[in-house]
């Protein structure tokens, strides 16, 4: 090899003799090639050698020349820390504080009775082994970890062993008093305090911030009326044996979330412990189909524009046909049907033919009014982006129009609820308490008529359609129902998994809170008669929500008979 | 019998053979930066082999099976799916991408079950390759028009660009430099890397608005590590102490403090150096650098006594890659560079890293049992 590039001047000559056989100009090609690639190793190697002396200066320097600050700088970092922020609820109940703890280690070199330091400490801190402490103590080592975090009694208790050798290094750990009550709420903080979820991420630079001088950070949720939603939740996910839940109670005029959870949930005091999957905030992150539900949002489209009037008739005889898809009704009227008895019977057909009357743009233009299209702004950094066909073709629109080809979180359908019936004007949705004497302006939706006869229309719905079952006596529930068949593997639906959902609002005379509940996969049971749609389990959990709720809310019971409209009295005859 | 016989080669040996020519000093040099890696990850865990060091080394055993493969097939046959490879490890770059998008947060692997590919490592092997079938048989000054030479830097800038929005910067880097890098062993105009540099300082200023906000907290943190000690300065600062309170001959096995008590993020991955640094002071430090040092020069050899320019850009190009691994994760843990997270290769936990490591040593050697073969300069249906 050697050799042979030796020869490459000549062989450079060579090339230039365009007459050469091609052959030995090929070679020559070769071996330039080879001669050049050469001075670029040369190069290549010089910069290599120049790095690695770079590694091994810088290696020297902070070896040999950097030696003192070991012992302090951990010490300073931990006192210099400022102590993070409280979390409190809207009444100022504590969800989130920091404990001045001491972390606990050992200079074994200095036991002098291992066995009965050892027995001192096991008895205090009864979760340790006393033989693998034993061998620590024994090993020698200048550092032994005993044990992070010890409480005040137990750092006195360890203290009045009066063993000099056992010595404690400050640590702040963050607690949460409520355990899992809110914990993909508050989400949680790693090892060194830093959040890395949730409300403690979001707001890891304001609760850390030293100019706050450890204000608490107040958020708009109410213990009370969360810990009767989470309640209510287990309890229904346990009646109909569902996979998980979801529920949030928001504040209808303001946009502050009063009450959010998912379950399954985890204790963000261990979120070490916790399974991947119960991590999952379910009502911000996840985006599902909503179903029916969303035929709300279709009426107020079709009655704002004037596209249609709640007594006017569609045509839901027959299933509609397009291509290989069918529109079906689950329980069908096979007749025209009023816009109120669309909504109340729930009819698909009908919905989308009250969207083939309003159009493509209208759809659009009213979907992205009212929020569904955009990502919440809710303040967590957990939060899902809608997902809509890119193209939105006749078929979209018509499918969409009752709740299906279109994927949103539960937040987001609860500020779009809260708008459809407060006078039209949504609310950014919120976790921070408001400050009542500052208001924040809303975005107009609708119109403040077409908002009275979507409160006409939800309550209907209860009295008289699909959401019976939450007909509490006093406090005028409204509402909507909602199931849909969760996306199987292989692209289609899976018929008997559903997931339903049932978004209320009450009292209906003036809107106060919407509440919104959702099961994932629950299960015919006898009391349901075989049935698991919304009507039989989402709403039953909702209606036990407000029936508690409703008194901690300061919602007064209200046994006026409800006022129909005569517009109504004419759309909607039982 | 892996010979795959449409390649009658003239001097066809038997396995055994090919074996006895291939460069047992590489693969000592290998091994020997592997069992440092045991070791540390040994100490790490508090002196046991769980929960790291025990699935690194039965790893190790499985990426060594590869490395013989690999090195045993005839270097022609890498020549031959050298695009179809570099076309594939796009695809599943592209895939994660799509799939990241669709669920939520960065998702750089694919779950295989046994362990995690993350296509981005695949990606580096199939660039060099790539751009070693293509340089191969160009003089420089084919390589040097700037219409042939369009192609390698598209090679190079496409699925950069993937792993840039991952986000891996660390891995984008790499690649990117190795690429140019390869161009350059292959002859390409100064004038290009000249230019190229300027450009890409210039670049810098629409570059910074482009990092997504934690990674610009990173080079800033970099800049000053004290502006933030106790969030993303945690790192470099701990990294530093630890390096610090080594000394000259270290605290001794399984006695760093700031390692063993947790102080030490991330210190079975990235940051295990650090430990070495801190238990085997000074000297632990500079013969692992020996050891790098070694294992390259010796890449180099092999490199030059590689009679086909495709084995030789080949061998050069992983050498650059190697060479940058391990240069941006010990810079990074000295704070020479900001923090990427690129593992130290051959030490640091990871199934990923170590396979696709021996893979790429195996094509080294694949190269080097197979110098002598002659492959014309357009080879190959796949040509």
């Amino acid at each position: 090899m050697a050799a042979r590039t030796k020869k490459s001047p000549m062989e450079l000559g060579a090339r230039t003799l365009r007459s050469d056989p091609r052959d030995a100009a090929m070679d020559a090609l070769t071996r330039h090639a080879i001669e050049s690639g050469r001075n670029r190793l040369v190069v290549a190697i010089t910069l290599f050698s120049l790095c690695f002396l770079t590694l091994v200066g810088r290696l020297v320097d902070l070896s040999l020349m950097r030696q003192a600050e070991e012992p302090t700088a951990m010490h300073t970092s931990a006192t210099t820390a400022v102590t993070r922020a409280d979390i409190v609820d809207r009444s100022g109940q504590l969800l989130a504080t920091t404990l001045d703890t001491g972390s606990l280690y050992a200079d074994t070199r200095e036991i002098t009775d291992p066995e009965n330091t050892a027995a001192g400490i096991v008895n205090v801190l009864s979760d340790l082994d006393y033989d693998d402490v034993l061998r620590q103590l024994k090993s020698g080592r200048s550092f032994y970890w005993i044990k992070r975090n010890l409480t005040p009694r137990q750092q006195q208790q360890i203290t009045e062993l009066g063993v000099p050798a056992l010595r404690f290094v400050p640590e702040d750990r963050r607690v949460y008093p409520q355990g899992p009550l809110l914990s993909h709420v508050l989400g949680f903080v790693d090892s060194d305090n830093k959040g890395i979820a949730g409300i403690e991420r979001r707001f890891n630079g304001l609760l850390t911030d030293p100019a706050r001088h450890g204000r608490p950070l107040q958020l708009s949720i109410d213990v009370r009326v969360q810990h009767t939603l989470r309640d209510e939740l287990q309890r229904g996910i346990a009646e109909f044996s569902a996979v998980g839940g979801m529920g949030i109670v928001l504040d209808a005029r303001t946009g502050e979330v009063v009450a959010m959870a998912s379950l399954p949930d985890f204790d963000p005091n261990e979120p070490g412990a916790a399974e991947p999957e119960t991590l999952f905030n379910r009502a911000t992150l996840g985006a599902y189909e909503p179903g029916s539900t969303f035929k709300t949002f279709n009426t107020a489209m079709a009655l704002d524009t004037g596209t249609a009037r709640v007594f006017d008739r569609f045509d839901a005889t027959h299933p509609i046909q397009i291509g290989r898809f069918s529109i079906k009704d689950h329980e069908p009227k096979s007749r025209w049907l009023t816009v109120a008895e669309i909504i109340a019977y729930s009819s698909n057909i009908g919905s989308a033919r009250i969207a083939l009357a309003a159009g493509l743009d209208r759809q659009q233009d009213y979907l992205s009014r009212f929020g569904l299209l955009d990502k919440s702004p809710i303040e967590l950094p957990e939060v899902g982006e809608p997902q809509y066909p890119g193209t939105w073709r006749e078929i979209n629109l018509m499918t969409i129009a009752f709740g299906h080809g279109i994927a949103v979180t539960p937040i987001q359908i609860a500020s779009g609820i809260a708008a459809a019936v407060n006078g039209g004007n949504l609310m950014p949705a919120t976790l921070i308490k408001r400050d009542p004497l500052q208001p924040v302006a809303g975005q107009r939706v609708i119109s403040a008529e077409t908002s009275a006869t979507m409160r006409q229309l939800l309550r209907l719905i209860v009295t008289d359609g699909t959401g019976r079952k939450a007909d509490l006596v006093g406090y005028q529930v409204g509402g909507k129902t909602g199931t849909a068949e969760k996306i199987g593997g292989g692209g289609g639906y899976r018929r008997k998994a559903n997931l339903t959902s049932f978004a209320s609002v009450f009292p209906m005379s003036d809107p106060r809170y919407v509440v919104l509940c959702m099961l994932d996969e629950p299960k015919a049971t006898k009391k349901t008669f075989g049935w698991a749609t919304a009507g039989w389990n989402a709403v039953p959990v909702a209606r036990h929500v407000i029936e508690r709720i409703a008194p901690m809310l300061n919602v007064a019971p209200n046994d006026t008979p409800d006022q129909r409209d005569p517009a109504l009295l004419v759309a909607f005859k039982q | 019998m892996i010979d795959f016989g449409f390649y009658s080669d003239r001097q066809s040996r038997s396995i055994l053979q090919k074996l006895g020519d291939m460069s047992w000093t590489l693969l000592f040099l290998i091994i020997a930066t592997c069992l440092v890696g045991f070791v540390m990850l040994y100490s790490v865990a508090g002196g046991s082999l769980e929960p790291w060091a025990g699935r690194q080394i039965a790893r190790f055993f499985i990426g060594l099976s590869l490395f013989f493969i690999v090195a045993i097939v005839d270097v022609r046959v890498w020549l031959s799916i050298s695009y179809p490879f570099y076309l594939f490890a796009f695809v599943l770059v592209v895939a994660v991408e799509m799939a990241g998008t669709i669920g939520m947060g960065a998702q750089r692997w694919i779950n295989l079950g046994l362990f995690q590919l993350q296509p981005a490592e695949l990606m580096k092997i199939g660039l060099v390759l790539a751009l070693a079938r293509f340089c191969h048989g160009l003089t420089p000054q084919d390589i040097s028009r700037p219409l042939v030479l369009i192609i390698p830097i598209l090679m190079i800038v496409v699925p950069t660009f993937f792993v840039v929005r991952q986000p891996d910067l660390g891995t984008a880097m790499l690649m990117f430099v190795g690429g140019a890098g390869t161009l350059f062993v292959a002859g390409a105009s100064w004038i290009y890397f000249l230019s190229g540099g300027a450009l890409g300082l210039l670049a810098l200023i629409p570059a910074w608005s482009l990092l997504r906000d934690y990674q610009r907290d990173r080079v800033l943190t970099f800049l000053d590590p004290g502006r933030d000690p106790l969030g993303a300065g945690y790192h470099i600062l701990q990294s530093k102490i630890a390096l610090g309170s080594g000394g000259m001959f270290g605290k001794g096995f399984m006695q760093g403090t700031q390692s063993q008590l947790d102080f030490l993020p991330e210190k079975q991955t990235d940051f295990i150096f650090t430990v070495l640094g801190e238990e085997w002071g000074l000297m632990g430090g500079l013969g692992l650098l020996c050891l790098y040092f070694l294992t390259l020069m010796m890449m180099y050899v092999l490199a030059l006594q590689i009679r086909h320019q495709f084995g030789r850009l080949l061998v050069l190009g992983i050498a650059l890659m190697y060479f940058l691994y391990l240069f941006i994760n010990i810079a990074m843990v000295m704070g020479l560079v900001p923090v990427v997270g690129e593992p130290l290769p051959f030490i640091s936990y990871g199934g990923t890293s170590m396979m696709s490591l021996l893979i790429s040593f195996g094509l080294v050697m694949s190269a080097y049992i197979h110098r002598d073969i002659e492959i014309p300069r357009r080879p190959g249906a796949f040509g």
